[in-house]
Protein backbone atom coordinates (compact mmCIF):
# COMPACT_ATOMS: atom_id res chain seq x y z
CA UNK A 1 0.00 0.00 0.00
CA UNK A 2 1.71 3.46 -1.08
CA UNK A 3 0.22 6.10 0.79
CA UNK A 4 1.21 9.37 1.67
CA UNK A 5 1.79 8.47 5.15
CA UNK A 6 3.39 5.13 4.13
CA UNK A 7 6.29 6.99 2.19
CA UNK A 8 7.03 8.87 5.20
CA UNK A 9 7.31 5.82 7.13
CA UNK A 10 9.32 3.98 4.72
CA UNK A 11 12.35 6.04 5.88
CA UNK A 12 11.98 4.27 9.34
CA UNK A 13 12.15 0.71 7.08
CA UNK A 14 8.25 0.25 7.87
CA UNK A 15 5.58 -0.75 5.29
CA UNK A 16 1.92 -0.87 5.18
CA UNK A 17 -0.35 -3.50 3.93
CA UNK A 18 -3.51 -4.32 3.46
CA UNK A 19 -4.35 -7.71 5.12
CA UNK A 20 -7.04 -10.29 5.42
CA UNK A 21 -9.49 -9.32 8.14
CA UNK A 22 -8.88 -13.08 9.66
CA UNK A 23 -4.92 -12.42 9.67
CA UNK A 24 -3.05 -11.85 12.88
CA UNK A 25 0.17 -10.68 13.90
CA UNK A 26 2.08 -13.75 13.84
CA UNK A 27 0.52 -14.47 10.19
CA UNK A 28 1.18 -11.11 8.86
CA UNK A 29 5.06 -11.40 10.22
CA UNK A 30 5.44 -14.79 8.75
CA UNK A 31 3.76 -14.13 5.04
CA UNK A 32 6.11 -11.12 4.88
CA UNK A 33 9.20 -12.61 5.71
CA UNK A 34 8.61 -15.40 3.62
CA UNK A 35 7.49 -13.45 0.96
CA UNK A 36 10.14 -10.57 0.78
CA UNK A 37 13.04 -12.26 2.25
CA UNK A 38 13.40 -9.52 5.32
CA UNK A 39 13.63 -9.74 8.57
CA UNK A 40 10.51 -8.61 10.70
CA UNK A 41 10.95 -6.88 13.81
CA UNK A 42 7.57 -5.82 14.87
CA UNK A 43 4.21 -5.71 13.34
CA UNK A 44 0.99 -3.23 14.50
CA UNK A 45 -2.46 -4.03 12.79
CA UNK A 46 -4.99 -1.14 12.91
CA UNK A 47 -8.78 -1.61 12.34
CA UNK A 48 -9.98 0.78 9.78
CA UNK A 49 -13.69 1.64 10.56
CA UNK A 50 -16.23 1.45 8.27
CA UNK A 51 -17.73 4.73 6.68
CA UNK A 52 -21.06 5.96 5.82
CA UNK A 53 -20.94 6.51 1.97
CA UNK A 54 -23.57 7.62 -0.39
CA UNK A 55 -24.47 5.03 -3.38
CA UNK A 56 -27.20 6.78 -4.79
CA UNK A 57 -30.07 7.96 -2.24
CA UNK A 58 -29.01 5.67 -0.21
CA UNK A 59 -26.62 5.49 2.76
CA UNK A 60 -24.28 2.24 2.78
CA UNK A 61 -21.67 1.26 5.25
CA UNK A 62 -18.46 0.73 3.55
CA UNK A 63 -16.65 -2.49 4.33
CA UNK A 64 -14.54 -2.27 7.56
CA UNK A 65 -10.99 -3.65 6.76
CA UNK A 66 -7.44 -4.30 8.33
CA UNK A 67 -4.18 -2.31 7.78
CA UNK A 68 -1.06 -3.72 9.00
CA UNK A 69 2.03 -1.73 9.39
CA UNK A 70 5.17 -3.94 9.85
CA UNK A 71 8.53 -3.02 10.72
CA UNK A 72 11.51 -4.13 9.76
CA UNK A 73 15.14 -4.66 10.39
CA UNK A 74 17.44 -2.01 10.63
CA UNK A 75 18.87 -2.01 6.61
CA UNK A 76 16.12 -4.47 5.40
CA UNK A 77 14.78 -2.88 2.70
CA UNK A 78 11.38 -4.07 0.13
CA UNK A 79 12.44 -4.05 -3.43
CA UNK A 80 9.19 -4.11 -4.29
CA UNK A 81 8.46 -0.31 -2.93
CA UNK A 82 11.17 1.51 -4.25
CA UNK A 83 10.78 3.82 -6.60
CA UNK A 84 6.93 2.70 -7.09
CA UNK B 1 25.47 23.88 -22.19
CA UNK B 2 26.75 23.69 -25.42
CA UNK B 3 25.72 25.70 -28.39
CA UNK B 4 27.67 24.92 -31.95
CA UNK B 5 27.19 27.24 -34.84
CA UNK B 6 27.08 25.01 -37.79
CA UNK B 7 26.58 27.28 -40.95
CA UNK B 8 24.53 30.04 -41.58
CA UNK B 9 22.72 29.69 -45.39
CA UNK B 10 19.93 31.75 -46.65
CA UNK B 11 19.98 33.78 -44.02
CA UNK B 12 19.24 30.94 -41.90
CA UNK B 13 21.11 29.64 -38.89
CA UNK B 14 22.03 26.55 -38.11
CA UNK B 15 22.71 25.34 -34.29
CA UNK B 16 23.29 22.52 -32.16
CA UNK B 17 23.26 22.76 -28.66
CA UNK B 18 23.97 20.00 -25.88
CA UNK B 19 22.56 19.99 -22.68
CA UNK B 20 24.44 18.83 -19.36
CA UNK B 21 23.39 16.44 -17.44
CA UNK B 22 22.96 18.41 -14.16
CA UNK B 23 21.03 20.88 -16.39
CA UNK B 24 18.75 18.10 -17.35
CA UNK B 25 18.25 17.50 -13.76
CA UNK B 26 17.22 20.63 -13.31
CA UNK B 27 14.79 20.99 -15.53
CA UNK B 28 13.30 17.36 -14.17
CA UNK B 29 13.05 18.27 -10.69
CA UNK B 30 10.97 21.43 -11.80
CA UNK B 31 8.79 19.40 -14.11
CA UNK B 32 8.14 17.02 -11.32
CA UNK B 33 6.81 19.82 -9.23
CA UNK B 34 4.63 20.96 -11.72
CA UNK B 35 3.69 17.76 -12.93
CA UNK B 36 2.83 16.68 -9.38
CA UNK B 37 0.81 19.52 -8.49
CA UNK B 38 -1.85 18.32 -10.83
CA UNK B 39 -1.18 15.03 -11.24
CA UNK B 40 -4.31 12.48 -9.02
CA UNK B 41 -2.46 9.93 -7.55
CA UNK B 42 -4.35 7.64 -5.08
CA UNK B 43 -3.55 7.73 -1.69
CA UNK B 44 -1.49 11.20 -1.73
CA UNK B 45 -2.94 14.67 -1.54
CA UNK B 46 -2.14 16.68 -4.85
CA UNK B 47 1.36 18.18 -4.78
CA UNK B 48 2.47 15.90 -1.97
CA UNK B 49 3.67 12.37 -3.65
CA UNK B 50 7.68 12.10 -4.06
CA UNK B 51 9.33 12.33 -7.71
CA UNK B 52 9.29 8.05 -7.25
CA UNK B 53 5.73 7.93 -6.75
CA UNK B 54 4.87 10.83 -9.95
CA UNK B 55 7.52 9.48 -12.25
CA UNK B 56 6.65 5.61 -11.99
CA UNK B 57 2.13 6.73 -12.12
CA UNK B 58 3.22 9.22 -14.98
CA UNK B 59 5.64 7.24 -17.00
CA UNK B 60 9.66 8.81 -17.46
CA UNK B 61 8.52 9.80 -21.02
CA UNK B 62 5.86 11.88 -19.89
CA UNK B 63 8.31 13.81 -17.29
CA UNK B 64 10.90 13.71 -19.61
CA UNK B 65 8.29 15.79 -22.30
CA UNK B 66 7.33 18.13 -19.62
CA UNK B 67 10.94 18.84 -18.69
CA UNK B 68 11.89 19.49 -22.48
CA UNK B 69 8.66 21.83 -23.09
CA UNK B 70 9.87 24.11 -20.73
CA UNK B 71 13.78 23.66 -20.83
CA UNK B 72 13.83 23.95 -25.12
CA UNK B 73 12.54 27.70 -25.23
CA UNK B 74 15.04 28.49 -22.47
CA UNK B 75 18.04 27.06 -23.78
CA UNK B 76 16.94 28.09 -27.25
CA UNK B 77 16.80 31.70 -26.10
CA UNK B 78 20.45 31.53 -24.20
CA UNK B 79 21.89 29.63 -27.44
CA UNK B 80 20.87 32.87 -29.34
CA UNK B 81 22.27 35.25 -26.93
CA UNK B 82 25.47 33.20 -26.87
CA UNK B 83 25.86 33.44 -30.38
CA UNK B 84 24.62 36.54 -30.73
CA UNK B 85 21.76 35.73 -33.52
CA UNK B 86 18.99 37.52 -33.69
CA UNK B 87 15.94 35.52 -34.62
CA UNK B 88 13.29 36.83 -37.54
CA UNK B 89 10.74 34.47 -37.33
CA UNK B 90 10.19 30.87 -34.97
CA UNK B 91 12.75 28.23 -35.07
CA UNK B 92 12.51 24.43 -37.13
CA UNK B 93 13.83 22.45 -34.17
CA UNK B 94 14.50 19.29 -34.21
CA UNK B 95 15.36 17.31 -31.23
CA UNK B 96 17.96 14.97 -31.90
CA UNK B 97 18.38 13.41 -28.44
CA UNK B 98 16.95 13.47 -24.92
CA UNK B 99 18.77 12.27 -21.81
CA UNK B 100 20.84 14.59 -21.93
CA UNK B 101 19.33 16.65 -24.56
CA UNK B 102 20.71 17.70 -27.67
CA UNK B 103 18.59 19.70 -29.99
CA UNK B 104 19.24 21.45 -33.51
CA UNK B 105 17.51 24.41 -34.56
CA UNK B 106 17.34 26.39 -37.65
CA UNK B 107 16.91 30.54 -37.00
CA UNK B 108 15.64 32.37 -39.54
CA UNK B 109 17.29 35.32 -39.67
CA UNK B 110 16.22 38.88 -41.00
CA UNK B 111 16.08 39.07 -44.89
CA UNK B 112 19.21 40.94 -46.34
CA UNK B 113 18.09 43.44 -48.99
CA UNK B 114 20.14 44.77 -51.05
CA UNK B 115 18.53 47.84 -52.79
CA UNK B 116 19.42 48.13 -56.35
CA UNK B 117 19.66 51.77 -57.65
CA UNK B 118 15.95 52.08 -57.51
CA UNK B 119 16.38 56.22 -58.39
CA UNK B 120 17.22 55.19 -61.26
CA UNK B 121 14.14 53.29 -63.01
CA UNK B 122 12.90 54.17 -65.90
CA UNK B 123 9.69 52.98 -66.90
CA UNK B 124 7.29 55.04 -69.57
CA UNK B 125 3.42 54.76 -68.58
CA UNK B 126 1.82 53.37 -71.85
CA UNK B 127 -0.98 55.76 -73.13
CA UNK B 128 -4.30 54.94 -72.73
CA UNK B 129 -5.53 54.49 -75.99
CA UNK B 130 -9.44 53.95 -76.58
CA UNK B 131 -10.50 53.65 -80.21
CA UNK B 132 -14.34 54.01 -81.49
CA UNK B 133 -13.80 50.29 -82.04
CA UNK B 134 -14.06 50.02 -78.37
CA UNK B 135 -16.46 52.91 -77.86
CA UNK B 136 -18.74 50.98 -80.65
CA UNK B 137 -18.28 47.51 -79.46
CA UNK B 138 -19.52 48.68 -75.80
CA UNK B 139 -22.74 50.51 -77.20
CA UNK B 140 -23.34 47.39 -79.40
CA UNK B 141 -23.40 45.52 -76.30
CA UNK B 142 -26.09 48.03 -74.78
CA UNK B 143 -27.98 47.88 -77.59
CA UNK B 144 -28.23 43.96 -77.31
CA UNK B 145 -29.17 44.19 -73.67
CA UNK B 146 -32.40 46.68 -74.93
CA UNK B 147 -33.16 44.40 -77.59
CA UNK B 148 -36.39 43.03 -78.32
CA UNK B 149 -37.78 39.77 -79.50
CA UNK B 150 -40.13 39.52 -82.22
CA UNK B 151 -42.06 36.34 -83.63
CA UNK B 152 -41.29 36.34 -87.42
CA UNK B 153 -42.42 33.82 -90.14
CA UNK B 154 -39.53 32.21 -91.76
CA UNK B 155 -37.01 29.75 -91.46
CA UNK B 156 -35.13 29.11 -88.39
CA UNK B 157 -31.70 31.07 -88.50
CA UNK B 158 -28.96 31.30 -86.32
CA UNK B 159 -29.07 33.75 -83.39
CA UNK B 160 -32.41 33.70 -83.36
CA UNK B 161 -34.80 32.42 -80.47
CA UNK B 162 -36.55 29.48 -80.85
CA UNK B 163 -39.42 28.24 -79.02
CA UNK B 164 -39.17 24.37 -79.11
CA UNK B 165 -39.90 21.21 -77.42
CA UNK B 166 -37.19 19.26 -76.71
CA UNK B 167 -37.48 15.26 -75.69
CA UNK B 168 -34.40 13.57 -75.99
CA UNK B 169 -32.68 10.42 -74.91
CA UNK B 170 -29.76 8.83 -74.14
CA UNK B 171 -29.45 5.36 -74.86
CA UNK B 172 -33.26 4.67 -73.78
CA UNK B 173 -32.98 7.13 -70.62
CA UNK B 174 -34.63 10.87 -70.70
CA UNK B 175 -32.29 13.02 -70.93
CA UNK B 176 -34.25 16.37 -72.07
CA UNK B 177 -37.39 17.28 -71.61
CA UNK B 178 -38.41 20.38 -72.29
CA UNK B 179 -41.92 22.25 -73.45
CA UNK B 180 -42.01 25.55 -74.79
CA UNK B 181 -38.12 25.86 -73.52
CA UNK B 182 -36.58 29.15 -75.09
CA UNK B 183 -33.37 28.97 -76.54
CA UNK B 184 -30.95 31.23 -78.07
CA UNK B 185 -29.48 29.55 -80.87
CA UNK B 186 -26.15 30.45 -81.73
CA UNK B 187 -23.72 28.83 -83.45
CA UNK B 188 -21.32 27.32 -80.81
CA UNK B 189 -24.49 25.98 -78.14
CA UNK B 190 -22.80 22.65 -75.96
CA UNK B 191 -26.47 22.25 -74.49
CA UNK B 192 -28.39 20.03 -74.93
CA UNK B 193 -25.86 18.85 -77.08
CA UNK B 194 -22.88 20.06 -79.48
CA UNK B 195 -24.32 20.40 -83.04
CA UNK B 196 -27.95 21.31 -81.66
CA UNK B 197 -28.10 24.46 -83.21
CA UNK B 198 -27.43 23.33 -86.81
CA UNK B 199 -29.55 20.50 -86.70
CA UNK B 200 -32.46 23.03 -85.80
CA UNK B 201 -31.42 25.55 -88.03
CA UNK B 202 -33.73 25.64 -90.93
CA UNK B 203 -37.02 24.45 -89.74
CA UNK B 204 -40.54 26.15 -90.28
CA UNK B 205 -42.50 26.88 -87.85
CA UNK B 206 -44.92 23.64 -86.27
CA UNK B 207 -42.29 21.77 -88.04
CA UNK B 208 -41.30 18.69 -86.16
CA UNK B 209 -38.13 16.64 -86.55
CA UNK B 210 -35.98 13.76 -85.19
CA UNK B 211 -32.49 13.86 -85.14
CA UNK B 212 -29.40 12.11 -83.39
CA UNK B 213 -26.27 13.71 -82.13
CA UNK B 214 -23.33 11.93 -80.34
CA UNK B 215 -21.59 13.64 -77.26
CA UNK B 216 -17.92 14.11 -77.57
CA UNK B 217 -15.96 12.21 -74.83
CA UNK B 218 -14.79 15.41 -72.83
CA UNK B 219 -18.47 16.55 -72.66
CA UNK B 220 -19.15 18.30 -68.95
CA UNK B 221 -21.77 16.04 -68.68
CA UNK B 222 -20.16 12.52 -67.23
CA UNK B 223 -23.66 10.39 -67.58
CA UNK B 224 -23.79 11.22 -71.62
CA UNK B 225 -20.13 11.91 -72.81
CA UNK B 226 -19.20 9.51 -75.44
CA UNK B 227 -22.79 8.80 -75.94
CA UNK B 228 -25.44 8.42 -78.50
CA UNK B 229 -28.11 11.28 -77.94
CA UNK B 230 -31.59 11.19 -80.04
CA UNK B 231 -33.38 14.49 -80.12
CA UNK B 232 -37.22 15.07 -81.05
CA UNK B 233 -38.28 18.45 -81.45
CA UNK B 234 -41.32 20.34 -82.74
CA UNK B 235 -40.62 23.84 -83.53
CA UNK B 236 -43.51 26.32 -82.19
CA UNK B 237 -42.02 29.47 -82.51
CA UNK B 238 -39.06 31.93 -84.24
CA UNK B 239 -38.57 35.23 -82.73
CA UNK B 240 -35.49 37.91 -84.15
CA UNK B 241 -33.98 40.09 -82.15
CA UNK B 242 -34.42 43.44 -83.11
CA UNK B 243 -31.81 45.97 -82.21
CA UNK B 244 -33.30 49.10 -81.12
CA UNK B 245 -31.84 52.45 -82.89
CA UNK B 246 -29.29 54.05 -81.89
CA UNK B 247 -31.34 56.97 -80.56
CA UNK B 248 -32.29 58.96 -77.37
CA UNK B 249 -34.71 56.97 -76.52
CA UNK B 250 -32.12 54.04 -76.04
CA UNK B 251 -30.05 56.36 -74.09
CA UNK B 252 -32.90 56.96 -71.55
CA UNK B 253 -33.47 53.02 -71.24
CA UNK B 254 -30.06 52.62 -70.26
CA UNK B 255 -30.10 54.99 -67.37
CA UNK B 256 -33.08 57.98 -67.25
CA UNK B 257 -29.97 60.26 -66.47
CA UNK B 258 -28.84 60.33 -70.10
CA UNK B 259 -31.41 62.67 -72.51
CA UNK B 260 -29.44 62.19 -75.53
CA UNK B 261 -27.46 59.16 -77.01
CA UNK B 262 -24.37 61.92 -77.51
CA UNK B 263 -24.90 62.14 -73.20
CA UNK B 264 -25.08 58.27 -73.34
CA UNK B 265 -21.96 58.14 -75.44
CA UNK B 266 -20.04 60.67 -73.59
CA UNK B 267 -20.33 58.35 -70.71
CA UNK B 268 -19.02 55.23 -72.34
CA UNK B 269 -16.06 56.98 -73.02
CA UNK B 270 -15.53 58.36 -69.80
CA UNK B 271 -15.86 55.22 -68.33
CA UNK B 272 -13.36 53.24 -70.59
CA UNK B 273 -11.57 56.27 -70.23
CA UNK B 274 -10.76 55.46 -66.35
CA UNK B 275 -10.95 51.75 -66.86
CA UNK B 276 -7.84 51.90 -69.36
CA UNK B 277 -6.09 54.35 -67.14
CA UNK B 278 -6.66 52.16 -63.88
CA UNK B 279 -4.91 49.26 -66.20
CA UNK B 280 -2.68 51.09 -67.33
CA UNK B 281 -1.68 52.26 -63.80
CA UNK B 282 -1.48 48.95 -63.01
CA UNK B 283 0.53 47.73 -65.61
CA UNK B 284 2.72 51.06 -64.99
CA UNK B 285 2.91 49.63 -61.15
CA UNK B 286 3.73 46.23 -61.44
CA UNK B 287 6.69 47.68 -64.46
CA UNK B 288 7.98 49.37 -61.73
CA UNK B 289 8.14 46.78 -58.91
CA UNK B 290 9.32 44.39 -61.00
CA UNK B 291 12.01 46.33 -61.89
CA UNK B 292 13.03 47.71 -58.36
CA UNK B 293 12.87 43.29 -57.61
CA UNK B 294 15.22 42.69 -60.22
CA UNK B 295 17.81 45.42 -59.60
CA UNK B 296 17.69 44.16 -55.74
CA UNK B 297 19.62 41.47 -54.49
CA UNK B 298 17.06 39.67 -52.04
CA UNK B 299 18.26 36.96 -49.25
CA UNK B 300 15.41 35.41 -47.00
CA UNK B 301 14.91 32.36 -44.76
CA UNK B 302 12.53 29.99 -46.78
CA UNK B 303 10.36 29.84 -44.06
CA UNK B 304 8.73 33.34 -45.30
CA UNK B 305 7.38 31.59 -48.26
CA UNK B 306 5.69 29.16 -46.15
CA UNK B 307 4.13 31.80 -43.89
CA UNK B 308 3.01 33.95 -47.56
CA UNK B 309 1.30 30.63 -48.90
CA UNK B 310 -0.24 30.02 -45.54
CA UNK B 311 -1.63 33.56 -45.42
CA UNK B 312 -2.98 33.44 -49.09
CA UNK B 313 -4.87 29.77 -48.26
CA UNK B 314 -6.01 31.39 -45.32
CA UNK B 315 -7.16 34.26 -47.42
CA UNK B 316 -8.53 31.34 -49.94
CA UNK B 317 -10.08 29.64 -46.82
CA UNK B 318 -12.15 32.76 -45.73
CA UNK B 319 -13.07 33.68 -49.13
CA UNK B 320 -14.72 30.00 -49.98
CA UNK B 321 -16.67 30.15 -46.16
CA UNK B 322 -18.21 33.25 -47.42
CA UNK B 323 -19.32 31.22 -50.33
CA UNK B 324 -20.49 28.71 -47.85
CA UNK B 325 -17.54 26.44 -48.90
CA UNK B 326 -15.07 24.63 -47.20
CA UNK B 327 -11.64 24.52 -48.13
CA UNK B 328 -11.90 20.50 -48.65
CA UNK B 329 -14.86 20.70 -51.03
CA UNK B 330 -13.06 23.52 -53.10
CA UNK B 331 -9.52 20.97 -53.11
CA UNK B 332 -11.87 18.47 -54.42
CA UNK B 333 -13.48 20.35 -57.27
CA UNK B 334 -10.18 21.66 -58.41
CA UNK B 335 -8.74 17.74 -57.81
CA UNK B 336 -5.96 19.16 -55.94
CA UNK B 337 -4.30 18.18 -52.79
CA UNK B 338 -3.48 20.80 -50.03
CA UNK B 339 0.18 20.34 -51.37
CA UNK B 340 -0.48 20.54 -54.87
CA UNK B 341 -2.30 23.46 -54.35
CA UNK B 342 1.03 25.40 -52.01
CA UNK B 343 3.36 24.26 -54.74
CA UNK B 344 1.42 26.30 -56.80
CA UNK B 345 0.87 28.93 -54.97
CA UNK B 346 5.07 28.82 -54.39
CA UNK B 347 5.51 31.15 -57.29
CA UNK B 348 3.17 33.94 -56.32
CA UNK B 349 4.12 33.69 -52.29
CA UNK B 350 7.86 34.35 -53.42
CA UNK B 351 7.55 36.61 -55.37
CA UNK B 352 4.78 38.61 -52.48
CA UNK B 353 7.73 38.27 -50.28
CA UNK B 354 10.57 39.59 -52.40
CA UNK B 355 8.12 42.36 -53.23
CA UNK B 356 6.99 43.48 -49.32
CA UNK B 357 10.97 43.11 -48.14
CA UNK B 358 12.01 45.45 -51.20
CA UNK B 359 9.16 47.92 -50.87
CA UNK B 360 9.71 48.24 -47.18
CA UNK B 361 13.54 48.17 -47.75
CA UNK B 362 12.58 51.23 -50.42
CA UNK B 363 10.25 52.75 -48.00
CA UNK B 364 13.06 52.89 -45.10
CA UNK B 365 15.68 54.19 -47.51
CA UNK B 366 13.54 57.16 -49.04
CA UNK B 367 12.15 58.02 -44.90
CA UNK B 368 8.53 57.22 -45.76
CA UNK B 369 6.58 57.85 -42.67
CA UNK B 370 2.85 57.53 -42.14
CA UNK B 371 1.41 60.10 -40.02
CA UNK B 372 -1.11 59.36 -37.12
CA UNK B 373 -3.39 61.78 -39.93
CA UNK B 374 -2.95 59.88 -42.63
CA UNK B 375 -4.03 57.23 -40.56
CA UNK B 376 -7.29 58.86 -39.28
CA UNK B 377 -8.03 59.40 -42.70
CA UNK B 378 -7.48 55.77 -43.64
CA UNK B 379 -10.25 54.94 -40.98
CA UNK B 380 -12.69 57.84 -42.57
CA UNK B 381 -12.64 56.27 -46.13
CA UNK B 382 -13.14 53.07 -44.66
CA UNK B 383 -16.64 54.29 -43.08
CA UNK B 384 -17.21 56.56 -45.87
CA UNK B 385 -20.74 54.97 -47.70
CA UNK B 386 -22.15 54.07 -44.61
CA UNK B 387 -24.99 55.33 -43.35
CA UNK B 388 -24.12 58.82 -40.95
CA UNK B 389 -25.43 57.48 -37.78
CA UNK B 390 -23.47 54.10 -38.22
CA UNK B 391 -20.54 56.22 -39.11
CA UNK B 392 -19.18 57.13 -35.59
CA UNK B 393 -20.12 53.53 -34.53
CA UNK B 394 -18.27 51.91 -37.26
CA UNK B 395 -15.41 54.12 -36.71
CA UNK B 396 -14.79 52.92 -33.17
CA UNK B 397 -15.20 49.46 -33.91
CA UNK B 398 -12.73 49.99 -36.47
CA UNK B 399 -10.47 52.16 -34.24
CA UNK B 400 -8.24 48.63 -33.19
CA UNK B 401 -4.52 49.37 -32.42
CA UNK B 402 -4.60 46.05 -35.22
CA UNK B 403 -6.67 47.83 -37.48
CA UNK B 404 -4.33 50.80 -37.53
CA UNK B 405 -1.29 48.97 -37.87
CA UNK B 406 -2.62 46.90 -40.77
CA UNK B 407 -3.55 50.33 -42.10
CA UNK B 408 -0.05 51.92 -41.82
CA UNK B 409 0.83 48.76 -43.47
CA UNK B 410 -0.81 49.30 -46.76
CA UNK B 411 -0.45 52.73 -46.53
CA UNK B 412 3.09 52.70 -46.19
CA UNK B 413 3.52 49.98 -48.89
CA UNK B 414 0.72 52.31 -51.22
CA UNK B 415 2.82 55.29 -50.26
CA UNK B 416 6.29 53.50 -51.68
CA UNK B 417 4.63 52.39 -54.87
CA UNK B 418 3.77 56.12 -55.49
CA UNK B 419 6.71 57.14 -54.54
CA UNK B 420 8.96 54.57 -56.96
CA UNK B 421 6.27 55.76 -60.02
CA UNK B 422 6.73 59.34 -59.49
CA UNK B 423 10.69 58.13 -59.48
CA UNK B 424 10.11 56.53 -62.63
CA UNK B 425 8.12 59.10 -64.46
CA UNK B 426 9.47 62.35 -63.78
CA UNK B 427 12.79 61.31 -65.13
CA UNK B 428 11.60 61.15 -68.33
CA UNK B 429 12.52 64.97 -68.59
CA UNK B 430 16.02 64.37 -66.24
CA UNK B 431 17.13 61.82 -68.54
CA UNK B 432 16.91 63.44 -71.59
CA UNK B 433 19.01 66.25 -70.19
CA UNK B 434 21.84 63.93 -68.86
CA UNK B 435 21.30 62.49 -72.08
CA UNK B 436 22.00 65.82 -73.70
CA UNK B 437 24.47 66.62 -71.71
CA UNK B 438 26.07 63.84 -72.71
CA UNK B 439 26.09 64.25 -76.04
CA UNK B 440 27.78 67.98 -75.39
CA UNK B 441 30.47 66.51 -73.47
CA UNK B 442 30.81 63.92 -75.95
CA UNK B 443 31.01 66.83 -78.80
CA UNK B 444 32.81 68.67 -76.62
CA UNK B 445 35.87 66.05 -77.14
Amino acid sequence: MITEKSTVLQVQSKYAFEIASGANKPMIKEAVEKAFKVKVTGVNVVTMPSKMRRVGRRHVLTRPWKKAIVTLQPGDKIEFFEGV
Amino acid sequence: MKVTKEKEENRQAYITVEMEPAEMETSLQDAYRHLAQKADIPGFRKGKAPREVVEHHLGKPRLLEEALDRMLPQAYEQALKEQEIEPFAQPDMEITQTDPLIFKAVVPLTPAVELGDYASIRVTPEPVDITDENINSVIEELRHQHATWEPVDRPLDYDDLAIIDINGMVEEKPYVQKVGAQIQVLKDLMSPAPGFSDQIVGMKKEEEKEFTLSFPEDYPNDKVAGKEGHFKVKLSEIKEEKLPELNDELAGQVSPDFKTIDALREEVVKSLQARGEERVRMDFEEKVINTAIEQSRVEYPPVLVELEINRILNEQVRQLQMSGRGMDEYLQSINKTTEQLREELRPVATKNVSASLVMSKVAEAEKIEVTESDIENGIKNMTRGSAEDKMEELRKLLDTPQTRESLKQSLRTRKTIERLTEIARKTEDTKKETKTKKKKKEEEK
